[in-house]
C-alpha cells in the first residue's frame, strides 16, 4: 500500500476557504463523505476533533495532519487541502497552517497504517515541496507537485 | 618593593594570557582547566619564564580560597528543581560513590606502585571525588545540553563529594602519622563533617538568603556581602568540625534559589570570582608542580589513570546508581565515563606534603598527572560522548536577555528580549501569534528605531522583541521565537506530533486503536509515561509502546505536560 495509491487526483483540493479549524475539519468530513459514501461526514468529524483535542495535529511550518481510524473505511485514504487563507490550528510552532494532509485508516490499527503516517510527514517535512505547493496555482499543478513529492520519497526510501 | 611590583607583573601578565588562551579551547576542543594548568608549568621552575615556587602551605591556601568561591558559585547557579530528580543519585554517589572509587583505585595503586595498604588507599582518597570546577566549566562551556537527570546528578554529585574525599584522606594521613583516633572517633568524624555540613549550610544559607533579599544595599555589596558570609559560613563550620566545602556549596544554593533583584547583582560577579578562581588555581598547581618529576612516574599514573576512568568510576557509579534509581544504561554510562577529577584532588595531595608524610611528593606527583589524564581523556571527549550516549536533549531557544521588572517582590514579572531569526516569521501581524494570555510584547525595535507595536505590527526577521511575562510563559514563547533550523532538530528528537500530557490513556487508545489494561484506562497521558519512566520523568525520556516512541516533551514541575509522539517509519 503506497501513498500514491490512496490519494487520487479529485481529493488534492485547490484554494479550499479557511476561515477556522474546525471548519477544515467540517469541510473535509463533509467532502469526503460524498466522495466515499460509505463514510458518514458527522462521524469523520468527531473522529478528527476527537483526535486534535488530545494534541494538534500542526507540525510545523504550516502544515497540519489530521488523523484518525474510522469503523466504515475499508482501506486506508488520503486527502490534500490546499487552503486559501491560513488558520490557527494550534501548531507546535504557533504558525497558521495553510497545507493539510487528512489520513483516514480503518478501525484496525497495523504498522503499515502507522507507516503511510511516517510517510506523509516525511513528505511534508521537505521545505522545498512546501514551497512549490504553496506555488502552485492550479488544482492539477498542486496534485502533480505532491504526486512527485511522494514518488520522490518513495525512491529515496528504497535507495536509502 | 621589587618583589611586590613582580607579583603585579606576573600574575596580571599569566592571568590575561589564560584569559586570552580560553580562546583556543574553543577553537581546538581542548579543555580549558588543562590550557590554565599548562600555562602554569610553561612559567614554572621549568618553563619558558622560569619562576620558582614551592610554596606548599601557600598553594594550600590559595587552593581552599578558591575551591570556596567555585563551589558558593556552583551552589548559586544549581537550581533546587533539578534536586528533583538529581539530589539522591548525586548523594549515593558523593558517599558510597567515593568510597568505592577511592577503594579500587586505592588496591591498585598500592600494587603498582609497590605500597603498604594504607598508602595505596591514600592515593584513592585523593583522587577520589570529581571536581566542581572541573565538571560546571566542562558542562557548561562545551553548548552541551545533557537531559536533566544526568545533567543534575553530575552537578550536584560535583558540589556535594568533597567532604568524604577530604575525609578519607585526612583520616588516611593521620593513620601513616600515627595520629590514630580509634574508630568511634573516625566515625564520629565522618558524621560530624556531614552532619554539620549539612546541618550550617543549610540553615545559615537560608537566612543569608532572606537577609540578602530583605537588606537594601548599593548594588555592588550584594555580591560582596553573599561572598564575605559564604566565607564566615565555611570558617564557622570547619572550626565546628563540620564540611566547609559542603556548607559553603548548601549556603550557595540556598542563595541562588531565593529569587529578588539582589540575585541580579550577585551572579554575575560571582561568576567572575569563580572564573578567577579556576585561572588562579590552576595556574598556582601548574607552577608547584615539577613536570620532570611527574614524568618520573608517568607510565605507574598512566595506569592509576587508566583503572580510575575504566574500572573504579564505572564500577562506582554501577554499585551507587543501579540498583537504587532507575537510570537507563547509556545513562549510567555517561555518568562513568564524566566521573571528571580537577583541582580537588591536586590540592588534597598537599595535605600529605603538610601533614608530614614520608615519600609525600609520589602522592602530589600522581594525583597530578591522573588529573591531567582525567581531563585530557574525559574532558575531551564529553561532547562526541554525549552524543554517542544519547544523553543530549535539544537546545530551544532562550530569550537573548532577561531580568526582573522590580515591581512586584513576589512572582515578579520578568522582561524577555528575543531576537526574531525564524522566517516563518516574517510578516506575521502581531496579533496572529500565539501568545500566552499573561504575556505582552511591550515594545520593538527595527533597525535601532523603537516601534510600537500594534495588533497589525507586522513582525520582521531581525526584529528586536521585549516581551513582559513571568517565568511560566518561557516555554511558549520559547517555543514561538524558535528558529527554523531548532524546530527542526526538536521534531526529529520529539517527533511529528505532540499530544497534551493531560489527554487521558482512554482517548489515545480510542485514537491509535492502542489496547490498554483496565488501570490504565483512568490515567492520563503524562501519569502513563511517568509510570512507564519509573518515576521522576525528564525531558528527553522515551518509551516504546504499539510501534511509537513516546518521548516526554515538556515538563513542569514533577508533571508531564507534553509528549512527542515518534514514528519509526
Amino acid at each position: 500500500m503506497t501513498l500514491e495509491s490512496i490519494l487520487p487526483p479529485e481529493r488534492a483540493l485547490f484554494g479550499v476557504p479557511g476561515g477556522s479549524k474546525k471548519r477544515v475539519l467540517e469541510f473535509f468530513s463533509t467532502f469526503i463523505a460524498q466522495n466515499t459514501p460509505s463514510l458518514d461526514s458527522q462521524e469523520v468529524f468527531s473522529r478528527l476533533v476527537g483526535r486534535e483535542r488530545l494534541g494538534s495535529t500542526g507540525i510545523g511550518h504550516g502544515v497540519a495532519i489530521p488523523h484518525a481510524r474510522n469503523p466504515h473505511c475499508k482501506s486506508p485514504l488520503a486527502g490534500f487541502l490546499k487552503l486559501s487563507e491560513p488558520v490557527d490550528f494550534d501548531a507546535i510552532d504557533g504558525e497558521p497552517v495553510d497545507l493539510v494532509f487528512v489520513l483516514l485508516v480503518p478501525e484496525q490499527a497495523d504498522d503499515a497504517h502507522l507507516a503511510l503516517l511516517g510517510q506523509v510527514a516525511a513528505v511534508m517535512n521537505d521545505p522545498s515541496t512546501r514551497q512549490q505547493l504553496r506555488k502552485s496555482e492550479t488544482q492539477r499543478q498542486l496534485y502533480d507537485t505532491l504526486l512527485d513529492a511522494i514518488r520522490r520519497h518513495a525512491s529515496e526510501d528504497r535507495s536509502g | 618593593m621589587d618583589s611586590i611590583n613582580t607579583l603585579f607583573l606576573l600574575s596580571g601578565f599569566l592571568i590575561a594570557l589564560s584569559i586570552l588562551a580560553s580562546r583556543l579551547s574553543t577553537l581546538f576542543g581542548l579543555p580549558l582547566l588543562v590550557i590554565f594548568l599548562g600555562l602554569g608549568m610553561l612559567a614554572g621552575e621549568e618553563g619558558v619564564l622560569g619562576i620558582k615556587f614551592d610554596d606548599y602551605s601557600l598553594a594550600f591556601l590559595i587552593g581552599h580560597l578558591a575551591l570556596a568561591m567555585i563551589l558558593l558559585d556552583g551552589g548559586l547557579r544549581t537550581r533546587l528543581k533539578t534536586f528533583r530528580v538529581g539530589f539522591k543519585p548525586a548523594l549515593s554517589l558523593a558517599t558510597l560513590g567515593v568510597f568505592i572509587t577511592s577503594g579500587v583505585v586505592g588496591l591498585i595503586a598500592m600494587w603498582v606502585f609497590d605500597l603498604t595498604l594504607i598508602q595505596g588507599l591514600l592515593v584513592g582518597a585523593i583522587v577520589g571525588s570529581t571536581d566542581a570546577a572541573a565538571v560546571f566549566s566542562m558542562l557548561g562551556g562545551q553548548g552541551i545540553n545533557l537531559n536533566e537527570r544526568v545533567g543534575a546528578t553530575l552537578e550536584i554529585e560535583s558540589g556535594t563529594n568533597d567532604p568524604m574525599a577530604i575525609f578519607l584522606t585526612l583520616t588516611l594521613v593521620e593513620v601513616l602519622v600515627g595520629d590514630l583516633r580509634g574508630v568511634t572517633g573516625t566515625l564520629m568524624f565522618l558524621l560530624s563533617q556531614f552532619g554539620l555540613g549539612l546541618a550550617i549550610g543549610l540553615g545559615a544559607g537560608w537566612c543569608i538568603a532572606r537577609l540578602l533579599r530583605w537588606l537594601d544595599l548599593a548594588p555592588g555589596l550584594y555580591s560582596l556581602l553573599a561572598l564575605a558570609l559564604g566565607f564566615f559560613v565555611f570558617g564557622a563550620t570547619s572550626w565546628l568540625g563540620g564540611s566547609g566545602f559542603l556548607a559553603i556549596y548548601l549556603t550557595g544554593l540556598m542563595i541562588g534559589n531565593q529569587p529578588g533583584r539582589h540575585l541580579d547583582f550577585i551572579l554575575p560577579v560571582h561568576d567572575g570570582l569563580a572564573w578567577l578562581s579556576q585561572i588562579g588555581l590552576f595556574l598556582v598547581l601548574g607552577l608547584l608542580v615539577n613536570p620532570s618529576e611527574v614524568f618520573e612516574f608517568a607510565l605507574p599514573s598512566l595506569m592509576v589513570a587508566l583503572a580510575l576512568i575504566f574500572l573504579a568510576r564505572p564500577l562506582a557509579v554501577l554499585i551507587a546508581i543501579k540498583p537504587f534509581f532507575k537510570f537507563r544504561w547509556r545513562e549510567v554510562g555517561f555518568i562513568s565515563w564524566v566521573g571528571l577529577r580537577g583541582a580537588v584532588p591536586i590540592v588534597l595531595a598537599i595535605f600529605p606534603v603538610i601533614g608530614g608524610v614520608a615519600n609525600a611528593s609520589l602522592y602530589f606527583n600522581v594525583a597530578f598527572a591522573v588529573v591531567l589524564l582525567s581531563l585530557l581523556i574525559q574532558g575531551g571527549s564529553l561532547p562526541f560522548m554525549a552524543r554517542w550516549m544519547k544523553v543530549e536533549v535539544p537546545a530551544t531557544i532562550t530569550p537573548n536577555r532577561r531580568g526582573p521588572l522590580g515591581v512586584l517582590p513576589e512572582n515578579d514579572y520578568e522582561m524577555f528580549v528575543y531576537k526574531v531569526e525564524d522566517q516563518a516569521l516574517n510578516d506575521v501581524p502581531i496579533r496572529l501569534l500565539r501568545f500566552p494570555s499573561g504575556a505582552l510584547i511591550s515594545a520593538m525595535f527595527r533597525q535601532h528605531v523603537m516601534l510600537h507595536p500594534k495588533g497589525s505590527t507586522r513582525l520582521r526577521e531581525g526584529d528586536v522583541v521585549c516581551v513582559i511575562g513571568r517565568t511560566d510563559d518561557l516555554p511558549a514563547l520559547n517555543r514561538l521565537f524558535n528558529g527554523d533550523a531548532k524546530l527542526d532538530r526538536a521534531r526529529a528528537f520529539f517527533g511529528t506530533f505532540t499530544l497534551q500530557g493531560d489527554a487521558l490513556m482512554s482517548d489515545v487508545a480510542e485514537a491509535y486503536g492502542l489496547t490498554l489494561s483496565p488501570g490504565e484506562q483512568e490515567m492520563t497521558l503524562g501519569e502513563y509515561v511517568s509510570l512507564r519512566v519509573g518515576g521522576h520523568p525528564v525531558v528527553g525520556d522515551d518509551v516504546d509502546w504499539h510501534g511509537f516512541h513516546w518521548v516526554v516533551s515538556e515538563m513542569r514541575g514533577n508533571q508531564i505536560t507534553r509528549v512527542g509522539l515518534r514514528l519509526y517509519y
